[in-house]
């Protein structure tokens, strides 16, 4: 099994403990957070900070790096064009058109490392909180807004629906792939428009697939009295202790700081 | 077609936390013509086993012979019309918007012309009695229509040994009776079959030998009469009941399946 990126690391820890209401709160502070930082010294004490975060969580470092791996091509992409493209501050290197100059060098370690931090705080997020204690936190943080009839409840659900069917179509595409290849198909050979042809025997039955299955879903929650969040109470209530208010408490004093530095 | 399996051993996600030992060094060959039945419990292998058959799944170590040959140096293409795989639930891999093209994707694939097409489509939903419901949408069929139709997107690139894994799972009794008389005319073609399930009463009565899968490894493969009678977890109810008579005295042979028990029972009633 592949662990990939926003996948729920069942461990015991300390992160994993905290209210998630606390930990989405805390995620959001870091995402805005992050573009009041601009200086070197900030951003390298919002690296210790999230560094810290990681090795609290008890997730293993190796595990957390590699579910990076699918953002390290845009964070590099993204800091190469900073770096080629700004013409800030000194020439530090130039060879006929390319030039790198300082200013632009330090806007794109800036970028990548802002880009890199925010995706791994949303990691962060995701690998200590099981995906039903992310919604239900979601929910409760998006209640407020029921008053203007927006539909908390239910968008708290379809996230939760979503997220639980991702390793069932995974498992699904993989069965489809494997039952057209033993009639036959070839995925790997053509150019790409026979190519993006070969993958139409998988897509097609696997959307009846997923149709199905949400219809099997829908008729299964109604016959269990399903009928959306009003008067619905929980099985795990969420309770907000002072060690949640602890760390909304630090991790706002850690980003002040960082912006101030 | 001959085709044997030496000593096949599976691990999934080798050298990670989820190392899995699906398969440890299995060794089987199916003869030509024959039905081979492989029995065993869920998780002792068979889905694994049998998807070695065709190479969509690359051993970890030993070999696949097809005829003697080192099936991994033929072309995966001509491996996998010769041995033909049906998935189980493989109805949940239809696409086409018609029945006949659904059944025709295998044949295409194989470059045959046309006509050929027409006639391999023709002549597999003949052999699953589907030919009726050629210009229908497989996604407006019943289960066991489906089901059908399904298999016949195998037969169509005219398999030599066709492979079914669970054929008959969530089909109704009478979808069962169809399935396994399908198996007894494939089987007087000259195709050899490997019918995998864990249902021992239907597999008894098509089955010329058996194979008893346990934890990844063979506990028994033999003639039905004897592997039946030596594991009696699996015995199928015909030899249920002539061990039961066995025990307390009564002796009928060794009958495996419904017909022959039957008879056997018969002259031991009438002494």
């Amino acid at each position: 099994m592949n662990r990939s990126l926003g996948q729920f690391y069942p461990v015991a820890s300390v992160l994993h403990a905290l209210d998630p209401r606390a930990k989405i709160v805390a995620t959001a502070l870091l995402v805005f957070g992050l573009f009041l930082v601009d200086s070197a010294a900030g951003l390298v004490l919002v690296v210790a900070a999230v560094v810290a975060l990681v090795a609290a969580s008890r997730v293993p470092p190796i595990t957390f790096l590699r579910s990076l791996r699918p953002v390290a091509f845009i964070v590099a992409l993204t800091a190469l064009f900073q770096v080629l493209f700004s013409r800030e501050g000194e020439t530090l290197f130039a060879w006929g058109i390319l030039e790198i100059h300082e200013g632009g060098l330090r806007l794109g370690l800036f970028l990548g490392l802002r880009i890199l931090l925010l995706v791994s705080a949303a990691a962060l997020l995701t690998a200590t909180t099981a995906p039903l204690a992310l919604s239900d936190g979601l929910e409760d943080l998006l209640s407020p807004l029921k008053k203007i009839r927006f539909p908390a409840h239910e968008v708290a659900m379809m996230m939760t629906i979503a997220l639980r069917f991702i390793p069932t179509l995974h498992e699904e595409t993989q069965k489809i792939t494997k039952a057209q290849a033993a009639r036959g198909a070839d995925f790997s050979e053509g150019g790409p428009l026979s190519r993006v042809r070969a993958t139409i025997p998988i897509l097609i039955p696997l959307t009846v697939g997923a149709f199905r299955r949400a219809d099997d879903l829908a008729e299964a929650m109604e016959s269990r009295g399903y009928q959306g969040g009003e008067g619905r109470t929980r099985y795990r209530e969420l309770r907000f202790r002072p060690r949640d208010a602890i760390a909304l408490a630090v991790t706002a004093l850690v980003l002040a700081g960082a912006a101030l530095l | 077609m001959r085709l044997e399996l030496r000593d096949i051993r599976h691990v999934y996600s080798p050298r990670t936390p989820f190392e899995v030992e699906a398969l440890r060094r299995v060794s089987l060959a199916v003869e030509p013509g024959e039905v081979l039945g492989i029995l065993g419990g869920t998780g002792s292998g068979k889905s694994t086993l049998v998807q070695h058959m065709n190479l969509l799944l690359e051993p970890t170590s030993g070999d696949v012979l097809v005829d003697g040959a080192n099936a991994a140096t033929l072309k995966k293409s001509e491996l996998r019309r010769r041995v033909g795989l049906v998935f189980q639930f493989p109805e949940a891999a239809l696409f086409a918007p018609t029945v006949a093209e659904d059944v025709a994707f295998a044949p295409r694939r194989l470059g045959l012309d046309e006509g050929e097409i027409e006639d391999r489509v023709r002549q597999s939903l003949s052999l699953v009695g589907a030919e009726h419901l050629k210009t229908r949408s497989p996604f407006a069929l019943s289960g066991g229509e489906q089901r059908r139709v399904a298999i016949a997107g195998v037969l169509a690139m005219g398999p030599e040994v066709l492979v079914l894994d669970e054929p008959t799972s969530a089909l109704d009794p009478e979808a069962r009776g169809d399935l396994l008389r399908l198996i007894r005319t494939l089987r007087q073609t000259g195709t050899s079959i490997v019918l995998v399930s864990h249902d021992t009463n239907e597999v008894v009565e098509v089955a010329d030998r058996i194979c008893v899968l346990d934890k990844g490894e063979i506990r028994a493969i033999g003639l039905p009469s004897e592997v039946f009678y030596m594991i009696p977890e699996f015995a199928p109810a015909t030899v249920q009941t002539v061990s039961a008579l066995s025990d307390i005295g009564y002796d009928a042979g060794s009958p495996v399946r419904f017909e022959e028990t039957l008879r056997a029972l018969k002259r031991l009633v009438e002494g």
